[in-house]
């Protein structure tokens, strides 16, 4: 590799250096001390603690809920950048603004919105509550809270690529016979889906890393409601910082698999796309 | 008739962009749309593919009506601008689709899609993506595309316009082989009248949403019927001309005696010469066409096979020359001359050299609004009545001009009705007050059409017409048609009869009204609702004109006898820009 490549911003070499400098600080380094932290626990000690069924229990919450969060968003964000990108309506700035909210709101404040609403005396809570369907304080609430704050991520990822679907590639398929449906499945999906697993992929990773909101609403019953982030500040509140990182290791290592695969995936379609062309 | 356009009318926020269409294409016409942009055309050619709806009017397609039916179901191909290719498709894929949808069976899709690529000229192509095609033989396959399901019509909006030249005309060639090979009735949106001239069967010329005039390209250049297209189909010279029982005047020297209507009274014209009809030599005698004056040589341009000049007539030459094709809105009013390289080098010519000016062939137009005379009591009025807005906007849009006449006793009683001078065009006055007495002081001075301009009236959106007496229909028609084709408005004409809507009367009335439809139609290609309406004309015309802003009356008089009652509550509100049409009066 040669460090003398012509470029606006001067010098690669220096460039180069940053890039790696705040990495390593910002990034890495946190990352590597909490392996190493949990890593002078005993492998016995370290194996109790990450398989115990309370953080099983947890573990299976946490990505349960965070992928179908995720799902959600993917869907009706899908929706609603369609509302924004093609359709002009009185109050469309206003809602386009709307959905960041859940970006500058603090977490907790969500939370404690959210509870308010779907508690069993909340103003939707207490209409659901006769039907048998319990939101706060069970895996749907928590389900709800994730799909919440990571509702922007969807969004914001499908709609630039949304604007790029030019009408008329819809009104040429339109002219050639193709029915709505087809034009969806055949021609827009095929164009924004890179998009959408980008939304995905960053909806999920909010979602897994969310602690503020889902405390509120989730009402934390070991086993049932209780989430791996939660699990890890309990066993810091017990000053018990090994067993905190080594569920922070396991939360690592099964997030950079999911999103791992995501990528995968996404490169197999990409390549698959191309190999179809030669 | 392949294709059949109904007063197919569409409006956007309130502004017609495609008004009154009647159109009909024949089996395997190539037919070529043509106008600026804006016109209303790539609307129209919408409508036609069924991507768009229409708020008015009916459109068949071999014979079928499919004017709510979808875009999917017409059996159409349209060809868009910018490809429109998908673009995570190959180019067989693309091709494929319209069959793909239509569940063709694998072998027989190969078999067509091959068929076509070969009709293009694009074979062995089919494992591209378009991101790796040019240009040119992206929209081939765009072309390829729209004739997979075979298509009763194919449909190409601007198809060159992201273009260079060369390709252009190469493609140009396929399309119109294509076209020819396949027999398909073809709509081509353009504003390249060039393109239009290389293509076309048929050409028609749209401006502000109607369809003006359509007809053989070579027809549609040499007989223009309006300065609109006179102008935007290729350069055009445009003179006010009298029409004298001895044939054409231009400048007071007889040019033509071909387009002479006999028996006609003497009146102003425009006339249109094209620049290769000018005809330039060192000396009068050398001319072997009519003589119209001399002149100097402004500017030579040379552009390859031909040589393009601009003469400025002398002073004393009285051709008031309107415009030229380039616009001189600046009121610089130079001749365009075009010669071949043969006349070049028969004569040589120099910038600022004096030469004769002859004229080889004048086409009139048959269209009664010549040019606008402001008439007002003084100069400052008659000043500022020439900056009204919707007269100017006219006079921009008729490539005409306005000419000043002070009248110091305008509307005095104690004058004798006496023409001190002819009145040319159509005079304009300002509506301050006493409007009635003065319109009828003009008119009974010999003026043949009057506007009376309220100070602020805007261009009107509803233009409404209505003659007393038959001897004024046929002018009113003209006039009003000559008005629309310059004006993006909607045309409505009142039928207004004495008394009460018995049955009787109404069908009469009513029969009326179709007769005065199909001559507008017919003699003016001017397409207008009609209204029936019963009671005293002129309290039914103000009642209707006040029903809705941004109206404009026209109306055709026979008679003065009685004009100051019947109008005077009409005119003198100054509400409504009035034109009227006096004919027939003696």
């Amino acid at each position: 590799m040669s460090f003398r490549q012509a470029s606006v911003l001067p010098g690669f070499g220096l460039t180069f250096g940053f890039t790696t400098f705040f990495l390593s600080a910002i990034v890495l380094l946190p990352l590597a001390a909490l392996v190493l932290s949990a890593g002078s626990m005993h492998w016995n000690d370290f194996v109790r603690v990450v398989t115990s069924p309370r953080a099983l229990g947890s573990y299976r919450l946490s990505f349960g809920a965070s992928l179908l969060a995720a799902t959600i968003n993917v869907v009706f964000g899908f929706i609603i950048a369609w509302t924004l990108t093609r359709y002009e309506f009185p109050g469309r700035k206003i809602i386009d603004a709307l959905i960041d909210m859940p970006f500058a709101l603090p977490t907790a404040v969500s939370g404690i919105a959210l509870t308010t609403v779907f508690a069993q005396n909340g103003w939707i809570g207490r209409y659901l509550e006769p039907l048998g369907v319990k939101v706060a304080y069970t895996w749907i609430g928590v389900t709800l809270a994730l799909t919440l704050i990571s509702m922007p991520f969807a969004v914001r990822a499908v709609q630039p690529a949304l604007q790029e679907v030019q009408r008329d590639l819809e009104e040429a398929a339109e002219t050639l016979g193709a029915r709505r449906v087809y034009v969806m499945r055949r021609i827009i999906l095929p164009t924004v889906l890179p998009a959408l697993l980008t939304g995905f992929t960053l909806a999920f990773a909010r979602a897994v890393g969310e602690y503020g909101s889902v405390i509120f609403i989730a009402g934390n019953l070991p086993m049932k409601t209780e989430i791996t982030p939660l699990l890890i500040v309990i066993h810091l509140e017990e000053f018990d910082y090994q067993g905190a990182a080594a569920l922070g290791v396991v939360m690592l290592g099964i997030s950079f698999v999911i999103l791992l695969t995501i990528n995968l995936l996404q490169a197999w379609g990409r390549r698959r796309h191309v190999r179809a062309a030669h | 008739m392949s294709i059949t356009l109904d007063q197919v009318t569409k409006h956007y926020a309130g502004v017609p962009v495609v008004n009154d269409v009647s159109l009909d294409i024949g089996d395997g016409e190539f037919f070529v749309l043509l106008g600026p942009s804006g016109s209303g055309k790539s609307t129209l050619l919408r409508a036609i593919a069924g991507l768009s709806g229409v708020d008015h009017g009916r459109i068949s397609l071999h014979g079928r009506d499919v004017t709510h039916v979808a875009a999917r179901k017409r059996g159409v191909g349209l060809v868009f601008q910018n490809y429109a290719l998908f673009r995570h498709m190959t180019v067989a894929d693309n091709i494929e689709f319209a069959l793909r949808v239509r569940r063709m069976r694998g072998r027989a899709r190969r078999a067509r899609r091959a068929e076509l690529l070969r009709l293009v000229s694009l074979e062995g192509m089919d494992d591209r993506l378009p991101a790796q095609l040019s240009g040119g033989q992206q929209q081939r396959v765009a072309v390829a595309r729209a004739l997979a399901h075979k298509p009763e019509v194919l449909l190409l909006d601007e198809p060159f316009g992201a273009l260079d030249a060369k390709i252009r005309e190469e493609l140009r060639r396929t399309i119109r082989q294509v076209q020819r090979e396949l027999g398909i009735t073809t709509v081509l949106v353009t504003h390249d009248q060039e393109e239009a001239f290389a293509m076309a069967d048929r050409i028609g010329i749209m401006s502000q949403g109607r369809l003006l005039e359509m007809g053989a390209p070579h027809e549609l250049y040499a007989r223009p019927a309006t300065r609109f297209v006179a102008t935007f189909l290729g350069a055009a010279n445009l003179f006010l001309a009298r029409r004298t029982p001895d044939g054409i005047q231009v400048g007071g020297k007889t040019m033509g005696t071909a387009e002479r209507a006999p028996g006609a009274p003497e009146h102003e014209v425009v006339a249109v010469v094209r620049p290769e009809e000018v005809e330039i030599a060192p000396a009068r005698e050398a001319l072997g066409s009519r003589y119209l004056g001399h002149g100097i040589v402004d500017e030579v341009t040379f552009t390859g096979a031909l040589e393009r000049l601009r003469v400025r007539l002398d002073d004393g030459v009285q051709a008031p020359l309107l415009a030229t094709a380039e616009g001189d809105a600046n009121g610089s009013v130079a001749l365009q001359v075009t010669r071949t390289r043969h006349a070049h080098r028969g004569f040589e010519v120099q910038q600022g050299q004096s030469v004769a000016v002859g004229l080889r062939r004048v086409h009139v137009l048959p269209t009664p609004l010549s040019s606008f005379t402001a008439c007002a009591r003084s100069t400052p009025l008659a000043d500022a009545l020439t900056r009204q807005p919707l007269l100017a906007e006219l006079v921009a849009r008729m490539k005409t001009r306005v000419a000043v006449r002070i009248e110091p006793s305008l509307g005095l009683a104690d004058e004798p009705a006496e023409a001190k001078g002819e009145f040319f065009g159509t005079t304009v006055i300002a509506a301050e007050g006493d409007n009635a007495v003065r319109a009828e002081w003009l008119l009974r001075r010999g003026v043949k059409d009057l506007l009376v301009l309220p100070e602020n009236a805007a261009p009107p959106q509803r233009v409404l017409i209505h003659w007393m007496g038959e001897a004024a229909r046929s002018a009113t028609l003209a006039v009003s048609a000559s008005v629309l084709r310059h004006v993006p408005a909607e045309a409505v004409y009142l039928g207004i009869f004495p008394g009460h809507g018995d049955s009787e009367r109404h069908s009469y009335g009513m029969r009326e009204l179709l007769d005065a439809r199909s001559e507008a139609q017919a003699a003016h290609g001017l397409e207008m609702r009609t209204e029936l309406h019963f009671g005293d004309v002129a309290q039914e015309l103000t009642r209707r004109l006040a029903e809705a802003p941004a109206q404009m009356l026209i109306v055709g008089i026979t008679e003065l006898k009685h004009f100051a009652t019947a109008f005077g509550a009409l005119l003198d509100g100054g509400r409504w820009p009035v034109l009227i049409v006096q004919r027939g009066t003696s």
